[in-house]
């Protein structure tokens, strides 16, 4: 019995010294041929902080090995920043992120280190280099199994930092601080009493006949807002272009129905038609009811106002604001019901339904001037005499960019390519 | 293969053809799935609009972060509903300046990365007929929609072709989208013949 | 004071210039403002959601009681929307949470919403060819020349249009490429401009009807 247990401790004995040989970490001191290889960080410059850079240079015959990052701190905590990186890619960003928002203090001291390998590395390997803390040997070398790693030197403290400006977007202030002041010259310009000109807009000079048309068939108006939220530029401009069909529909006394898409939109929506109803002396004839809301939901909203537009029969439909694929499904249907039709969005993708099915669109900017053309006040008139000079200068601009790239390019004269270049790398923001 | 015997796949089914109805025309069919799917889709959105935003949002972050800073938007949502009492219904003003106010001033830095965007990309990098087109292109669409001239004489002119610039791009992405719609009507024939009447697989 | 509009026009103006000078700082906390800004909208407009629902319901449920037309209609709506709100409670409280794989509500959501909205999508299919039909009887230069793009367009991105002509599909690409991006940057270009312009009349509170 003695000699069984005897045996089968010698057994357990011998197999576990066995599998232990077999998968040991092997040391080599002052064996690494690669300590030209070096590992350079830095902080992440423009950001709001908890981001370093980590770089690093290799000779051509490294190119298909894989490198693994680590960090230390000043308490000697290892992390991994990222395994199996090819050597190639020649960098890697440790960032804080949503899912770990504390991965990189700020102000606080880190030292990466990099293990290479030429064949993926073994989490086995790694686990045990890290697990007593940063004892592992920097610029040794290593051999695990049938692999062997490289570890390189660890880089001088870096810290990381949260910048106060953005330097990388100074083009953008500086054009900022331009038009800033090109808006308050015209605005300046329009309180002086400068009568200033704006074009027709075929689909607004409709207003008056659409709204008129519909009051004469004792048919509501429909005004459909889209898809959008309050903070989307093109549903605010929808919203003010509501403003002033609204104040018609007061004046004509004839009823307007807005179904809304967000919540939000559609309280905005009330304040908007209450206000024009007010301004056109006719608050008595605001309803709350008639601007409700359906649903958050695109094809149920879709169905809803179809629904609604078979049914009330509007005489006049207004499809202003953010659309997506429902704008041909809603345009069809007010088209099927006979309805004056005017639409406008800034989606360049259902512009075209728009203007296949309705009577009138207004395309991208049209829409978002709109307002002005309808209420036509010198302030607002100043505002889009601005936006005309702006497209002058980048106009100019862009016939700059193309003479300055055919004679820099072109005809290779190097000055002119100089400047082209340095024009280009200005408009990368 | 045979008709589906499962009672959801029947739900899913002929509620498909009651909105299929509505091409002959308006009718109870279409009626019935219109009301549904609006009162579904709000009772669906307003219990994720409770998992999303009252628990995830408020809740969790006031109870469990100790974060005070979720009481602002809280008393601005809270505002709105002043509009229940016409005596304090002018309340509701400040969420909705706030929004606003958010909306637009969002928007300035964002038109300004998409202004450069656009110009930077119509920079000629490569000198051929197409670079010229496209900056013939760009121009003459942007001029016409200029606004405070006249669109007469050579202005006229070229306001013309910028909008023959647009109509094509129109065209060409109305074309594009064609097949993509009929493919999702496709969608649909197939689920009604093999999912639920099992006429092909 | 405050039923005036002053003090909303200054709240606009206030959170408008620290929306845009945020965007040249990337220091906490102004780096992340655009994300905290949109949740608290989502915020305010979930709670603003049941005063949509008050204005939906409430309306369905006039035309119930009054039994006006469609008011079975209404009622279908009404008990849609309180079945579904009914069974997310339930199943919350049977499972955790409402969208658990297992649990009726999910079923609600693949079996109603998705067949219904998908079928509401496929509709475009219809509606494409009669716009395209409006726009083949229209007659005039734009009409016309937007028709014929769409359809060499669209022929050339099937394989039809490859036994067409080998060079349709190349010429398809050519128009994707050329003239429609000419088209697409000139029309962003104006967008972004009016963007600027409507953000400006509002900021500086020179357009103010949205606020009564």
């Amino acid at each position: 019995m003695l000699k069984k247990i005897l045996l089968l401790i010698f057994l357990v004995f011998s197999v576990s010294l066995f599998s232990q040989g077999n998968d040991s970490i092997i040391f080599l001191e002052n064996q690494n041929p690669f300590l030209d290889f070096k590992l350079t960080g830095s902080d992440i410059p423009n950001d709001g902080g908890g981001g370093i850079q980590i770089n690093w240079c290799f000779p051509d015959s490294l190119g298909n090995w894989f490198l693994t990052v680590l960090r230390r701190d000043d308490s000697n905590n290892i992390m991994v920043v990222a395994t199996d990186l090819l050597v190639s890619s020649m960098q890697v960003r440790d960032v804080s992120s949503d899912e770990e928002p504390s991965r990189v203090k700020d102000n606080s001291n880190y030292y990466y280190t990099g293990i290479l390998s030429k064949n993926m590395i073994s989490e086995e390997f790694l686990n045990r280099l890290i697990s007593n803390g940063s004892g592992y040997s920097k610029n040794g070398v290593y051999i695990f199994g049938n692999d062997t790693f490289y570890v390189t030197g660890e880089t001088d403290p870096i810290v990381s930092k949260s910048s106060w400006f953005n330097l990388s977007r100074i083009p953008v202030l500086v054009s900022l601080i331009i038009i800033a002041f090109v808006f308050l010259y015209y605005l300046n310009l329009a309180k002086s009493g400068k009568d200033l000109y704006i074009r027709k807009i075929n689909g607004l000079d409709a207003v008056e006949e659409a709204v008129g048309r519909s009051t004469e068939m004792g048919k509501p108006i429909m005004y459909i807002l889209g898809i959008g939220y309050v903070t989307d530029i093109p549903t605010i401009a929808g919203l003010t272009i509501l403003g002033r069909v609204a104040k018609k529909v007061a004046d004509y006394e004839t009823r307007i129905l807005v179904p809304s898409y967000d919540p939000v939109v559609m309280t905005t929506a009330q304040e908007v038609v209450k206000e024009a109803f007010t301004e056109a002396g006719r608050p008595d004839l605001y309803n709350k009811n008639d601007i409700m809301y359906i649903t958050q939901d695109q094809f149920g909203y879709a169905a809803g106002v179809d629904g609604m537009m078979m049914r009330e029969k509007p005489g006049a439909v207004f499809l202003q604001g953010l659309f997506f694929a429902e704008s041909l499904i809603l345009a069809e249907t007010g088209h099927s019901i006979g309805a004056i039709q005017i639409s406008g969005t800034t989606e360049t993708a259902q512009l075209p339904f728009f203007v296949a099915a309705c009577d009138y669109t207004l395309i991208g900017e049209e829409m978002m001037a709109a307002s002005v053309y309808l209420q036509k006040e010198p302030m607002m008139l100043g505002s889009i005499a601005a936006e005309d000079l702006l497209k002058v200068f980048i106009m100019f601009l862009i016939i700059t960019g193309f003479v300055l790239s055919v004679l820099g390019y072109g005809l290779k004269i190097e000055v002119l390519k100089n400047v082209f270049d340095w024009l280009i790398k200005l408009l990368q923001v | 293969m045979a008709v589906s015997t499962n009672f959801w796949i029947w739900i899913a089914a002929l509620l498909t053809l009651a909105i299929y109805s509505f091409l002959y025309k308006d009718n109870p069919f279409y009626k019935f799935a219109e009301y549904l799917l609006v009162g579904i889709s709000i009772g669906y959105g307003i219990s994720v609009y409770w998992h999303n935003t009252i628990i995830t949002k408020v809740f969790n972050p006031l109870v469990y972060d100790k974060n005070f800073l979720v009481l602002i938007p809280l008393i601005l949502g809270l505002l709105m509903f002043s509009r229940f009492f016409k005596n304090v219904a002018y309340l509701s003003r400040i969420p909705i300046a706030f929004v606003v106010g958010a909306g637009t001033g969002l928007s300035v830095p964002s038109s300004f990365e998409f202004l450069f965007k656009q110009i930077y990309a119509t920079m000629p990098l490569k000198l051929d007929i197409g670079s010229l087109i496209i900056v013939v292109g760009v121009i003459s669409t942007l001029v016409y929609f200029f606004f405070s001239l006249e669109h007469k004489g050579f202005v006229g002119e070229v306001s013309k072709a910028g909008i023959t610039f647009i109509m094509v791009a129109f065209g060409a992405a109305f074309g594009y989208t064609i097949m993509a719609r009929v493919s999702l009507f496709i969608g649909r024939i197939q689920f009604l013949l093999s999912d639920w009447l099992g006429i092909i697989k | 004071m405050l039923k005036g509009k002053g003090i909303p026009i200054f709240i606009t103006f206030l959170v408008g210039m620290i929306m845009i000078i945020s965007f040249f700082i990337p220091h906490k906390p102004f780096g992340d403002i655009e994300k905290i800004s949109l949740n608290w909208y989502s915020i305010i407009a979930g709670f603003t959601m049941l005063l949509g629902v008050d204005s939906l319901i409430g309306m369905h449920f006039r035309k119930v009681k009054r039994k006006d037309e469609n008011w079975f209609f209404s009622l279908v709506l009404i008990f849609g929307f309180v079945a579904t709100v009914v069974v997310g409670i339930v199943e919350t409280v049977r499972f955790g949470t409402a969208f658990d794989d297992k649990s009726y509500f999910t079923y609600i959501y693949n079996y109603f919403i998705v067949p219904l909205q998908a079928t509401m999508f496929s509709l475009l299919a219809f509606f494409i060819a009669s716009a395209a039909y409006r726009a083949f009887r229209a007659r005039n230069f734009d009409a016309t020349l937007l028709l014929i793009t769409a359809i060499i367009v669209m022929l050339g991105r099937v394989p039809l249009g490859e036994q067409i002509s080998p060079y349709l599909p190349k010429f398809t690409e050519w128009i994707m490429q050329v003239p429609q991006m000419a088209a697409k940057r000139g029309i962003g270009l104006g967008i972004s401009l009016g963007a600027l312009g409507v953000s400006i009349r509002i900021i500086l509170g020179i357009e103010r009807s949205y606020l009564s």
